[in-house]
């Protein structure tokens, strides 16, 4: 250790901290009820859960899904943390759930918006369900990184991104050139996407890793990938 | 891992398992160091307290996912800083933390007031430098010499690689080093 570093630790200990709480109580009186032996409530999860995964395989979700969801008051009312994901397939043939595969030049013709795109082109362009094009960099067995982008046209309404994350996801505020965005980074999240009837209309757990969103002239971009924070914004600043 | 009881792993194994007993001894194990983390992140005693103990419900409720014999501190932690951060963004604030006031012991060894006084103002010079660094190197610095947790135990609470740690401390301690000037 340098004489730095000894003075850092030296100065963590004599740092002003209040008298830690007894948290034993609280935290028992605040915990969700016993688990042992899947008690009622826990097997209401489990069914609730199982149901809801159910609705979403039909593009439904039920407004009773909201008593297992709390909304994050972070990342704006879009983020949701939830006790467990819904139990979704993750898609192993990437390819297939990404949809089509063009050639860059047809999904700029075919996207209806203006893509934007990295100063690296992409190995692989798909096209994919709402207008939504894919740029996969690497290869779908070992993805570096994937770009969506996705035109947001629903009727008077807005397209909402639900995230769903756990609590060992970390959910920043990010500003992607001026735009509000979120990074997600951690544990598994899952995201929603649902129409102004809060309908699902896309359901993703494709990479589930770090995840960067924001929106920005009527299109949602999304970043996904083995991305740092630093790294994922100058990635999508750098998007032309 | 220094400073873990030799029965942390079974204890979190039993919890996961619905064990409430072993649970609450967990939480009695950890408690401290949860809410001194959440302090340090949040400079406030009423978040770090929320903070700590939110983290320690979603941790119950996590539990199915913990992965058997994994660490549980660090796991805990990752979540409880992960509250205290989304408790510090939404309130806007910044951190202020504060060196402790001693009142010195009498004895030939003690420093003289002029003494005491020189070095504590080193000491509230150092801490003012470090919360003038961006977020992500004070986060570093706090897990790694306020904390006092490994590089491992780090990456793990702040779920980066270890060694994003190695690399994101050396540039906080040159940062840092250029702030005090020294």
């Amino acid at each position: 250790m340098t004489e730095l570093e000894h003075l850092l630790v030296a100065l963590g200990r004599d740092l002003d901290v209040p008298e830690d709480p007894d948290l034993v109580a609280a935290v028992l009186a605040s915990r969700p009820v016993s688990k042992t032996g899947l008690a009622p409530r826990r097997w209401a999860l489990v069914v609730a859960v199982a149901l809801l995964a159910a609705l979403a395989a039909t593009l439904a979700i039920p407004d009773a899904r909201s008593a297992l969801f709390r909304v994050l008051h972070i990342g704006g009312e879009r983020i949701e943390l939830v006790d467990e994901l819904p139990r979704v397939s993750v898609d192993h043939d990437l390819e297939a759930a990404l949809g089509e595969r063009v050639p860059l030049e047809e999904a700029r013709r075919r996207s209806g918006f203006d893509l934007r795109e990295l100063d690296e082109p992409p190995d692989r362009v798909y096209l994919g369900e709402r207008g939504t094009v894919w740029f996969l960099y690497g290869e779908p067995a070992d993805v570096r990184l994937l770009v969506a982008q996705t035109p947001l046209q629903v009727l008077d309404g807005e397209l909402m991104v639900k995230k769903l994350t756990t609590p060992e996801t970390r959910v920043e505020r990010v500003s992607v050139d001026g735009s509000p965005g979120v990074f997600l980074s951690g544990e598994a999240h899952f995201l929603f996407l649902l129409d102004e009837y809060r309908q699902i209309v896309e359901e993703s757990a494709r990479l589930a890793r770090d995840v960067l969103i924001w929106e920005s002239g009527g299109v949602a971009y999304r970043l996904e990938g083995e991305l740092e924070r630093g790294e994922a914004l100058r990635l999508a600043r750098s998007l032309r | 891992m220094e400073g873990r009881p030799p029965d942390d792993v079974a204890l979190a194994e039993r919890a996961r398992r619905g064990d409430e007993r072993a649970f609450e001894e967990l939480v009695r194990l950890h408690q401290a160091i949860a809410f001194r983390t959440a302090y340090l992140l949040t400079g406030s005693a009423a978040d770090a307290e929320d903070s700590a103990q939110v983290g320690f419900v979603k941790a119950w409720a996590a539990l199915p996912r913990f992965r058997p014999g994994a660490e549980f501190k660090p796991w805990l932690l990752r979540i409880v800083a992960n509250e205290a951060h989304n408790r510090r963004r939404s309130a806007g604030r910044r951190v202020a933390l504060a060196v402790r006031a001693t009142e010195a012991p009498p004895g030939d060894a003690t420093p003289s007031p002029e003494g005491a006084a020189l070095a504590r103002e080193r000491q509230e010079e150092l801490l003012a430098a470090v919360g003038r660094l961006d977020e992500r190197d004070r986060d570093v610095l706090t897990c790694r010499y306020f904390l006092e947790l490994s590089e491992e135990e780090t990456a793990a609470v702040l779920d980066l690689r270890r060694g994003t740690v190695k690399s994101r401390t050396a540039r906080a301690l040159a940062r840092l080093r250029g702030e005090v000037g020294s």
